[in-house]
């Protein structure tokens, strides 16, 4: 027992608090903002690359291709720490989602093809899972010549619109769930493809995609055919981990936020930070943002500790609990700091509301609190 | 950062579970059930209990191995809180927690040889005087004076919620030893042995139907050398004790009891349809506990994490108590709603769903709203102490 961060993970949490703070803040956030809303570009691609160079990116990929060899607690230190900053990057598409699939079940061409430039930050690439997708609406047939002919839709696609290419889970099998699951590769500009934003609370770059006679070679199958589903559990129980790591640095954010504010604001004569109500409410948010957090770590721990595999039933209910606890009470917490900032958190001009925002769309990735209550419950 | 007991720490807290199933079984239960007192056992089972416990070398385990201890750190500490927590033992006081580490703390060497050892055995026990009925979340107010007369000081004063005070063999005493200075600058600590002239007692009943203390001291003659850290120098210590008792009383053994054994009522009872437990609304709620449940450990597991590494972790403790404590106050409402009618049944009440124990547990935890700081307390300390707000 030891829930005291080491050394090492304390030297790259605070060098991403540091990046975050000074690379991520809210007028670059802003600005994408804006971009994104007149039609251009929906993600910083600057950024993919300053965390490529960092080695950020690849940091939970194989040494082998580029990577670091982080474990998943690591990448939740850096998840956590990057969600203290307004804007949003492109780790959860490339990396949690398709750079860790392709890691754990590509072959050892496709992983010698993306990976290294994923953790680069050269190619982007996109993920097309979520929770409660299980009745997906993409088929893959069969095509004579070998490799599949796609048909269908999919909806709410993390980063789809920069990425090099995207993960797409389609059914090829005979219409049950779990079985008949294939993940296919699909490059971006292939025919077929369409791509439409969905635009998310706070900038979450999302897409849905329309795949009309879309045709992939054998070698776009991730893993083998029909045998998606167990790769998709993983994908998405480390999404979920990895999202409630991100909520509690958006947590934090709307935490320090609230302090700095507290006590610098005066009325009454006084900074309201000493008043009894204020010092509730702060108390009250620092408690949260610490649960969560200590029950995000334990979760990403168990995860790694089980080589990802989340169906034995400790890593099951850490990981339900941590996304649970996490999609509803940092969101919550963003609404108390709006409380404390009372009108000066309500205009985008000042960098409070972002948070709230991210929370939002945040607590909604990979299972809801409810969805994740369900499966803690069924497991007790 | 590692979420799992190593191979010390498994066998320490097996070895313990295995001596607390055997020493207390239904049998042992049942026999020596006492409903006046604070935790339901009786008095003289648990004075045998905790010598047991000392013979055993728990009371003393985490101590220093110079002190009689088994040199173990602060992580098997809130094991041993917690296993005992759970299993609702007997002697799960002051003296076998967090007096001991006040006095490791803050003792003079002779006071640590005197105390320690003994302590350690099971063979004397410890209150702590210091509310008083004027002084409590105020505790700096405090009235009860300490006067220096040559080589002995005269106690003078009332506590108040004195837990433990009836048979308790000293008094753990904050008193003014200088009216004049600014009220924390004149608070002095002193071990009162209770045999002393003038020590006198008082009961009441509390709302949960045991017996509680308060004390009074009239012209107590204590000498110097029971004086704990320096003269004038008290508020310190109590403040160190103070994190020592609050990381003491984190401990999650309860909130793991109170969970599980509202998941079992649950998987028995009928609901609408199938068992409680089917019931979506009830699953949706026990979920939202364990989730709390688990958050308690791992903040307990986290400050002991940090006591361990050679840290001095300050308003995490009562961060660690605030969880714990609401998550107990969320089982017991919960507990009390999912019984339904009958569980509104005291504990002597033919029928009384559970042996009446959460009924006794809703009322018993009052005393969370305010011992060792209530929840409001607690979070004052944590803005001012943690995140540094202004005070009030």
């Amino acid at each position: 027992m030891d829930l005291v961060a080491s050394e090492e993970q304390l030297l790259l949490r605070d060098a991403a608090l540091l990046f975050a703070r000074e690379r991520m803040g809210h007028e670059r956030a802003r600005a994408l903002e804006e971009r994104a809303a007149s039609g251009e570009q929906r993600h910083d691609a600057e950024l993919a690359s300053e965390l490529g160079s960092l080695g950020w990116s690849g940091g939970a990929l194989p040494v082998a291709h580029g990577g670091a060899g982080l474990g998943l607690l690591e990448l939740a230190l850096l998840v956590e720490a990057l969600g203290t900053a307004p804007l949003p990057t492109t780790i959860f598409g490339s990396v949690v989602e398709a750079g860790l699939l392709l890691a754990g079940a590509g072959s050892e061409e496709q992983r010698a093809r993306w990976l290294p430039r994923l953790a680069s930050g050269e190619a982007l690439l996109g993920g097309g899972a979520r929770r409660g997708a299980r009745a997906s609406r993409a088929r893959a047939a069969p095509r004579p010549a070998g490799g599949y002919r796609l048909d269908g839709s999919k909806v709410l696609v993390r980063d789809a619109g920069a990425a090099d290419a995207l993960i797409v889970a389609a059914r090829t099998g005979d219409g049950a769930a779990g079985p008949g699951v294939t993940l296919l590769l699909v490059e971006r500009g292939a025919e077929g493809l369409e791509l439409e934003p969905q635009p998310a609370a706070a900038g979450e770059p999302l897409f849905s995609l329309r795949l009309d006679g879309v045709e992939v070679d054998g070698d776009a199958v991730i893993g083998a055919p029909g045998a998606g589903w167990p790769q998709l559990e993983r994908l998405l129980a480390r999404g979920a981990v990895l999202k409630a790591a991100e909520l509690v640095g958006i947590g934090q954010a709307a935490l320090d936020l609230t302090l700095s504010h507290a006590k610098e604001r005066m009325q009454f004569g006084r900074p309201i930070g000493s008043f009894q109500a204020v010092h509730h409410h702060c108390a009250d948010l620092y408690r949260e943002v610490v649960a969560c957090r200590l029950l995000a770590y334990r979760a990403a721990w168990s995860l790694q500790q089980a080589g990802g595999d989340p169906s034995p039933s400790p890593v099951r209910r850490a990981v339900a609990s941590a996304k649970a606890k996490a999609s509803e009470a940092m969101p919550w917490a963003t609404r108390l700091a709006h409380q404390v900032h009372g009108g000066v958190g309500y205009y985008r001009d000042y960098p409070l509301e972002i948070f709230t925002r991210r929370a939002i769309a945040a607590a909604a990735a990979y299972g809801d609190a409810r969805y994740h209550r369900r499966r803690l419950a069924a497991a007790l | 950062m590692d979420f799992v007991l190593d191979a010390g720490q498994e066998e320490f807290r097996a070895e313990l579970r295995r001596f607390l199933s055997s020493e207390l079984t239904e049998e042992v239960r049942a026999r020596h059930h006492d409903p006046r007192e604070w935790d339901g056992w009786e008095a003289g089972f648990s004075e045998e209990f905790r010598r047991r416990l000392g013979a055993r070398g728990f009371i003393g385990a985490t101590w220093p191995v110079e002190y009689g201890g088994g040199g173990r750190d602060a992580r098997e500490r809130v094991l041993f809180a917690e296993e005992m927590e759970y299993h609702g033992a007997p002697a799960f006081d002051r003296s076998v927690t967090y007096v001991p580490d006040a006095i490791l703390q803050f003792g003079s060497e002779a006071q640590k040889s005197e105390f320690l050892p003994r302590l350690a055995r099971g063979e004397c026990t410890f209150f702590l005087g210091y509310s008083e009925p004027d002084a409590g979340s105020d505790l700096a107010s405090l009235q009860t004076r300490a006067e220096a007369r040559g080589d002995t000081f005269l106690l003078t004063g009332q506590k108040a919620y004195s837990s433990g005070a009836d048979r308790a063999d000293y008094g753990w005493i904050a008193a003014r030893t200088d009216p004049d200075a600014p009220k924390h600058r004149g608070i002095s600590l002193f071990i009162v042995d209770m045999a002393s002239p003038g020590v006198s007692i008082a009961r009441h009943e509390t709302t949960a139907g045991w017996e509680h203390h308060s004390v009074s001291f009239e012209s107590v003659e204590v000498p110097r050398d029971a004086l704990v850290g320096e003269l004038n120098g008290g508020w310190r210590v109590i403040m160190g004790a103070i994190d020592a008792e609050r990381a003491s009383l984190a401990a999650p053994g309860l909130v793991r009891a109170q969970l599980d054994r509202l998941v079992e009522h649950c998987r028995r009872a009928p609901g609408e349809e199938g068992s409680l437990l089917d019931d979506d609304a009830v699953a949706d709620r026990l979920a939202r506990l364990a989730i709390e449940a688990d958050a308690a450990q791992l903040t307990s597991y986290w400050v002991a994490s940090m006591i361990a590494r050679g840290e001095q972790p300050q308003h995490e403790t009562s961060l660690a108590l605030l969880v714990k404590r609401e998550t107990a106050r969320a089982l017991d409402v919960a507990a009390l709603e999912l019984l339904g009618a009958p569980g509104s049944l005291l504990p002597e009440a033919p029928g009384a769903p559970l042996g009446g124990s959460v009924l006794r547990e809703y009322l018993d935890h009052l005393y969370f709203h305010f011992a060792a700081g209530g929840f409001d307390i607690t979070r004052n300390v944590i803005a001012t102490r943690g995140l540094g707000l202004p005070r009030g």
